[in-house]
This record gives structure tokens, C-alpha cells and sequence, in this order.
């Protein structure tokens, strides 16, 4: 059936085409995911580096 | 509910963090040896086993694999840990990850000097060492996931996803690419062949660098970024839309490195688009990185680590707007085969993966030493004389790529051809001395870090188990149900590996699966046939070699190049090429149609001292191939391998392979007596002659036969 399929479209045009497809697709799809994600959950995430719960002071120390 | 107490394990990390400098030395250490040898072939000491060919892909293993590889492991197990609020899973088997892949690194240095090599580039370890770089990478793929099973942190941050893609992915291109028959227990043949071959290796040598190379250093640098600046990353959700983007994008690019070959137009042309794509979501990375340090550029001027990190990111946005623009068709005809891809090579790893891992080193040693780092200024001369070399490499290696791409391409006024290869070596010769002082100048850098470190490790002591204490994870039950998909996905962390899987098999299917199952997109030629097996042996000498190191064998459609080296490549002729040796580099002319064009005396001379046919010469002398007798012991083992992979040898011809391999090498013998060579028809420069004269014969006696 692949076989079939790839000796009906028109070469490179059509997987050219397919594959940018294939990509817009998920790419909107991942932005409405991130538009709808919620301010609170990032600010959450993007502190979890900062928050390692270690009690060395040795963690904060500047060259 | 009161906090859970446990502790981190900082000593595998300490150990991790020991083998970076010290394979990262030894690799850099190889690299300028090969550097010298270019201007200077007698560097190879005169020996066999530090010859350019074979320890070209030490220099390449080492780097990669060992410096690179155990920068990710340290850098990985210790943000992994507090990440998750936990340790790791198994200290057994972390000391099983790190001793195990410490002995590959081990392997590859034993192995690639005495030429035991697949050929493949980035991938040239030979099975019995693929089988154990398997085992590794499961053991600790089971010790981060058992790890991320036993988190007190619901969430993972997205640097685990990019640690999570980075397992899955390389698991995924190291089979699909070690796919090879064995033949004896150190020696296999690469089951694809020819253009199906070089689409495998290039799908696995461009993501190689994307999945070893890149995504486990942006992981590191979402997680060690925002802990040296002490300030969150400028955009989480811009590090979302940088994963998957960066992931879905860069599985799709690898056919951008056999542009004008005779892969199909359509895979070619497939390759660009989505490398040209591929600046977006790397730029955003970039951005996200630099944008972090927001309001603390002051502090910029005061840290060396951060000095790093700035540079290194610098780095990955100058590489990665360089490589799409590299993949153009345009610029890539005249920069493809030069050192113009040295050059961005090595901005990719001296800036962005060696100056991140010295920030993460400087960064990290003192803390699990618990001190302070033994002396700033030397970390701060390290910094400038480590950002010089990387001038003094790069800027040379750019030049020498135009000005030898450039007049390759020349042409006379009466349309000849007007310099000849050997004149557009001589010219780069003072580019590539210049080189060799700036990697000089990186790797004294490097010997400086590792003594400022050793000062740092003797002043403090190690705090093996760093205390540390969370919450336990509430019950699942209990836990409010998210409406966000990403949010549950974000928590879940098999979905996420199978959503990271499935990403990078639509690319990888898409991009492989026609070349590798549609007959016609590879023509065969029916004057091409299997070689004798003399040649077939001559071929395996000239792998053991490392000849692709240097020699390409496929001629682009150009007229610079069919003028140069005769008729350009098609695919019907590589059928029998298990592994195809197109090569990627040009530092002698190329070989596809070498047959027939010299005759015997010459190439027994040429390989024994290049200079005598070739006045100015850079290639190394082969002499051993004079003394060394060929081992016809492994001829039928070959001959049957080869059939199982698709050559037509007739059943039964292995048992009179070596008799027809006596009579061609005594023809070779005879026609060198002629010539007043006396040399034994037993010797392994009678094969590697057969050999070379083979190069594109098939071709010319199908044009013969036509007329």
C-alpha cells in the first residue's frame, strides 16, 4: 500500500508538501496548548531549579 | 504531614565530572596531533597506530562519546536529582553506568588505532562494542526513569524532557544505524548499502549532534542557567515550544549533508527545507537563554561562569544559524568537502558544548566540595584564553574553506581546469598551522581548569551524600484533576517519552522508508558487479585505514568536479557498497573513478612515500602496507556475510574465493616486476592496489560496451 501510495503522488512535491503539513499541524497545536496554559503553572515550573530542597549553604555561594 | 529527609549522591556525579577533563584532554590532545599531521605528516611518528586515518575518529569518539558523553551523565545526575527531589534510583546501577561506559571509551581507544572500524562516521565502534554501549544506555535509562518514578516533585521540569528525548532518540538512532552483519568478532558489514547506507549514516550522524550534542545541553542549560544567574528562565513556555519544535524539526534535517549526491532530489530538497526551519526553535533556545540574565548582566562581568554560558550560547546561535545557511545549495557546493565545516563543527564544540561544560564544571565542583573554587583568576584566564583559540581555530578554518572551495571551482580562460588539488592544499597549509595554535591555546585552557579544579577538589572535601528534604508526593487519587493536556502530559513520564518517540518517527519514517524499500529510487547499472575477492579485501584495508578520512568517492555534478574526476556518481553504482565510503572531507582528490587512471607502479609507490609521485604531498606514508601480509583467512567469512546481504556471489564460490584472490594478486605481483618492484603477491598493498583499481571501472565498461 506504501508502495502504492508513493508511486501516485507526484514525487518530491507531494512529500515536500506533506511533511510542512505534518509540522504546521503540530506546531499550532502545541501554541494553543501553550496559550491556554495557565500563568500560575509556568511561574510554578520555572522555579523548580531554584528550589532543589538542600540545606547546604554551599548551594548559594558566587565564584 | 512532615518533610521527607534524604540525600543526594554527589559522588557519582564527582566521578562523571573527573572523567570529562580527563577524556576531555586526551580527545582534544588527539585532535591537535591530527591538526599537525596535516602540515606535517612525519607527526604520525612513523607508526601505524597514530596515524591520521585511524585516529581521526579517536579524536571524534573521544570528544563526542567520552569529554561530551560524561559532561551529560555528571551534568544529568546532578539536576536530575534535585529536579526530582530525590536520588537516583540505584546506586548500583550508577556505578554500572559509569564503569561501563568508561570501558567503552576504553574499547574505542584500543580498537580505532589498530583499525577495527565500521567506517561509519560518529558510529565506526564494531559490534561486540555497540552491543555493550546498548546494555549502558539501557542501565541508565532504567536508573533515570526508576528515578523519576520515585520523584517527590509531581511535575518535571522541562529539562528532564529534554533528557527524556535524548535517551529515546539516541537508543533509536544507535540501532537503526549499528544494523550490520558480523563477519568475525571484530569485523561487520553495514546491512544497507551504497545511497540507503549513506541516508542511515547521515540520519544518525546529523542527529547524533542533535540528540548528543544539543538537546541534553539545553536541558542542562534550562536547569544550571537559572541557578548560576539565581533568576527563573525568561519563558517557560517559550523552553515548551522550544522542545518540541526542536525535536519534531531536527530529525528531518540529516539529508542536508549529501546534497548534490545521488540520494533522491526529493530527500535532498526535504532536508533543506526543514534545516532551514530549524533556526527558529534553536534561535528561541538561544534567546530564552540570554534572556534569562535580564537585569544581571552586571553580574556577567564579575562570573566567569556565567562569562562561560554567555559565550557558549553565543556559540549555538552563530552554529546554528550557520548550519541551515550551510545546507542552502548554493553555498553548500562550494563549502561541502572543505574546512569550511571544520570550522562549524568545532564553533558547535569548542563554544557551545566545551564552554557550557566548563561553566557547569567551575559552577559545581566547589558545591559538592563544599568550598570556594581554588583561584578566580585562573578560571578567568582560562575563559579568554579558551574564547582566543576558539578564534585562532575557527577564523583560519573558515578562510582555508573559501579560498580551497573557491578554487577548486576556478577555470583558465581556455576552460581548463586552473589549479590542481594539490595546489589548493599547499595554499591552505598556513590556515591550517593557525589552527593548530588556536587548539593549542583551547587545550592549555583546559590542563588550566583541570589544575585550578584538582586545587579546588584538595581545599574542600567531598560531601558524598548531600542531605536534603521534601514532601512526599501526595496519592495520585488525591490529586486535583488538570485540565491542561500539557499539564498531565507534564506529570506523566512514559506518555511523554512515547510523545517524544512518536515525534521523531514521523521524521525519521517520512525521510528513510521510500529510499529504503522503493527499488526505483535507486537505478542499478547492470555492468556494475561484486568485487573479487582481492578487492573486497583492498576495500577492508582501505576502511582499516581510514581513507575516507581524507578521500571522498562521489563526484557532484558540477563541472568543476566532472573535469576534475570524471563522470558524476550514480546511485546503481554503490549497490555493493557495504558501507558506502563517499566520505565527508576532502584533504586529497577524490576516488570514485580512480581506476584504471594510474598504473600499479604508481600507486605502490605512491602509498609507500606519497612525495615521490606527488611533490609537496601531505599524505602519510604507508610502508606497513609493503611489510604487512594480507589475512586471506577471513575471505570466506566475508564472501558468505556479503551474500547474506544481498551480493550475487554465486552458492559455493567462498570456497574458491581465495583461489581466484591468488591469481589476481600474482597478475598485480607480476605487473609490478615489470616495473622492477619485486614485491610478494601475499602482501596488503597487492589488495589495496586491486582495489583502487577497481574505483569506478564498471562504469567506463558499461560506456565501453554502449559504443
Amino acid at each position: 500500500m506504501f508502495d502504492q501510495f508513493v508511486k501516485n503522488v507526484s514525487g518530491e512535491q507531494m512529500y515536500l508538501i506533506f511533511s510542512l503539513w505534518i509540522f504546521l499541524v503540530f506546531f499550532v497545536v502545541v501554541s494553543i496548548l501553550l496559550f491556554i496554559t495557565k500563568k500560575q503553572h509556568t511561574d510554578r515550573m520555572s522555579d523548580l531549579p531554584l528550589e532543589d530542597g538542600t540545606t547546604n549553604s554551599i548551594q548559594n555561594l558566587q565564584l | 504531614m512532615e518533610p521527607e529527609k534524604f540525600y543526594y549522591d554527589n559522588k557519582i556525579v564527582r566521578n562523571f565530572g573527573i572523567a570529562t577533563v580527563i577524556w576531555g584532554i586526551a580527545g582534544m590532545t588527539i585532535g591537535l596531533l591530527i591538526a599537525i599531521q596535516l602540515y606535517a605528516p612525519g607527526a604520525n611518528m612513523h607508526n601505524q597506530y597514530t596515524t591520521f586515518g585511524r585516529i581521526r575518529p579517536l579524536h571524534t569518539n573521544a570528544v563526542i562519546f567520552a569529554f561530551v558523553g560524561n559532561a551529560i551523565f555528571m551534568g544529568v545526575y546532578y539536576s536530575l536529582q534535585r529536579l526530582l527531589k530525590a536520588r537516583m534510583f540505584s546506586d548500583t546501577l550508577s556505578k554500572i553506568h559509569f564503569w561501563g561506559w568508561q570501558l567503552i571509551i576504553v574499547s574505542a581507544l584500543i580498537t580505532l588505532p589498530l583499525g577495527i572500524t565500521t567506517s561509519h562516521e560518529y558510529a565506526e565502534l564494531e559490534w561486540p562494542i555497540d552491543i555493550a554501549i546498548t546494555i549502558v544506555w539501557v542501565v541508565f535509562g532504567i536508573n533515570m526513569f526508576g528515578t523519576i518514578i520515585k520523584r517527590r516533585e509531581r511535575h518535571l521540569y522541562v529539562a528532564i524532557w529534554f533528557y527524556i528525548a535524548t535517551f529515546v532518540t539516541i537508543a533509536v538512532l544507535h540501532i537503526v544505524n549499528s544494523v550490520e552483519i558480523p563477519v568475525t568478532f571484530w569485523k561487520s558489514y553495514m546491512v544497507f548499502a551504497g545511497v540507503q547506507d549513506a541516508l542511515v549514516q547521515w540520519w544518525y550522524g546529523h542527529n547524533a549532534v542533535a540528540f548528543f550534542l544539543t538537546t541534553p545541553y539545553l536541558g542542562m542549560m534550562y536547569y544550571f542557567l537559572p541557578k548560576m544567574a539565581n533568576r527563573p528562565i525568561y519563558s517557560y513556555k517559550l523552553s515548551i515550544l522550544h522542545f518540541w519544535a526542536l525535536i519534531f524539526i531536527y530529525i528531518w534535517a540529516g539529508p542536508h549533508h549529501l546534497l548534490y549526491s545521488t540520494l533522491p532530489g526529493w530527500a535532498q530538497s526535504l532536508g533543506v527545507a526543514f534545516s532551514i526551519m530549524l533556526i527558529a526553535p534553536s534561535w528561541g533556545g538561544m534567546i530564552n537563554g540570554l534572556l534569562t540574565l535580564r537585569g544581571a548582566w552586571d553580574k556577567v562581568r564579575d562570573d566567569v561562569v556565567l562569562k562561560f554560558m554567555v559565550v557558549g550560547l553565543t556559540a549555538y546561535g552563530m552554529a546554528t544559524f550557520e548550519g541551515p545557511m550551510l545546507s542552502l545549495k548554493q553555498i553548500n557546493g562550494v563549502a561541502h568537502f572543505t574546512d569550511w565545516i571544520i570550522a562549524h563543527v568545532h564553533v558547535g564544540a569548542l563554544g557551545w558544548n566545551g564552554f557550557l561544560t566548563f561553566a557547569i564544571l567551575y559552577w559545581l565542583i566547589p558545591r559538592i566540595y563544599n568550598t570556594q573554587l581554588y583561584s578566580k583568576k585562573l578560571a578567568s584566564f582560562h575563559f579568554w584564553i579558551g574564547t582566543l583559540g576558539i578564534l585562532f581555530y575557527v577564523i583560519p578554518l573558515y578562510w582555508a574553506g573559501f579560498t580551497q572551495g573557491l578554487m577548486l571551482k576556478e577555470f583558465t580562460p581556455e576552460g581548463q581546469l586552473k589549479y590542481s588539488f594539490l595546489e589548493t592544499v599547499l595554499r591552505i597549509v598556513p590556515m591550517w598551522v593557525t589552527r593548530s595554535l588556536g587548539g593549542s591555546m583551547y587545550l592549555l585552557g583546559v590542563v588550566i581548569m583541570a589544575y585550578n579544579l584538582t586545587r579546588t577538589a584538595l581545599q574542600g572535601k567531598l560531601v558524598a551524600n548531600e542531605p536534603a528534604q521534601a514532601m512526599a508526593l501526595e496519592p495520585v487519587s488525591s490529586v486535583k484533576r488538570e485540565n491542561s493536556w500539557h499539564r498531565r502530559l507534564e506529570r506523566r513520564p512514559i506518555q511523554l517519552m512515547i510523545a517524544a518517540l512518536l515525534v521523531i518517527l514521523i521524521g525519521s519514517f517520512v525521510e528513510l522508508m521510500p529510499t529504503l524499500t522503493i527499488a526505483s529510487n535507486i537505478p542499478t547499472i547492470a555492468s556494475v558487479k561484486p568485487y573479487t575477492p582481492l578487492e573486497l579485501q583492498g576495500r577492508d584495508l582501505y576502511i582499516r585505514e581510514g581513507c575516507l578520512g581524507c578521500h571522498s568517492q562521489t563526484i557532484r555534478p558540477f563541472r568543476s568536479e566532472t573535469e576534475r574526476y570524471g563522470e558524476y556518481s550514480k546511485a546503481g553504482e554503490f549497490v555493493y557498497d557495504h558501507p558506502f565510503l563517499w566520505g565527508s572531507e576532502r584533504k586529497g582528490p577524490d576516488l570514485a573513478r580512480v581506476g584504471g587512471k594510474y598504473p600499479n607502479a604508481w600507486h605502490f609507490n605512491h602509498l609507500m612515500d606519497p612525495r615521490l609521485m606527488s611533490p609537496g604531498s601531505i599524505m602519510p606514508d604507508y610502508d606497513w602496507l609493503i611489510t604487512q601480509d594480507l589475512d586471506t583467512t577471513t575471505t570466506i567469512a566475508k564472501i558468505n556475510a556479503m551474500r547474506k546481504i544481498g551480493v550475487p556471489y554465486p552458492t559455493g564460490y567462498e570456497h574458491k574465493a581465495n583461489n581466484d584472490l591468488d591469481i589476481q594478486a600474482k597478475a598485480i605481483a607480476a605487473d609490478l616486476g615489470e616495473n622492477h618492484i619485486k614485491v610478494s603477491s601475499r602482501k596488503e598493498i597487492i589488495a589495496i592496489t586491486a582495489y583502487l583499481q577497481r574505483l569506478g571501472v564498471d562504469i567506463k565498461a558499461s560506456k565501453t560496451a554502449g559504443k
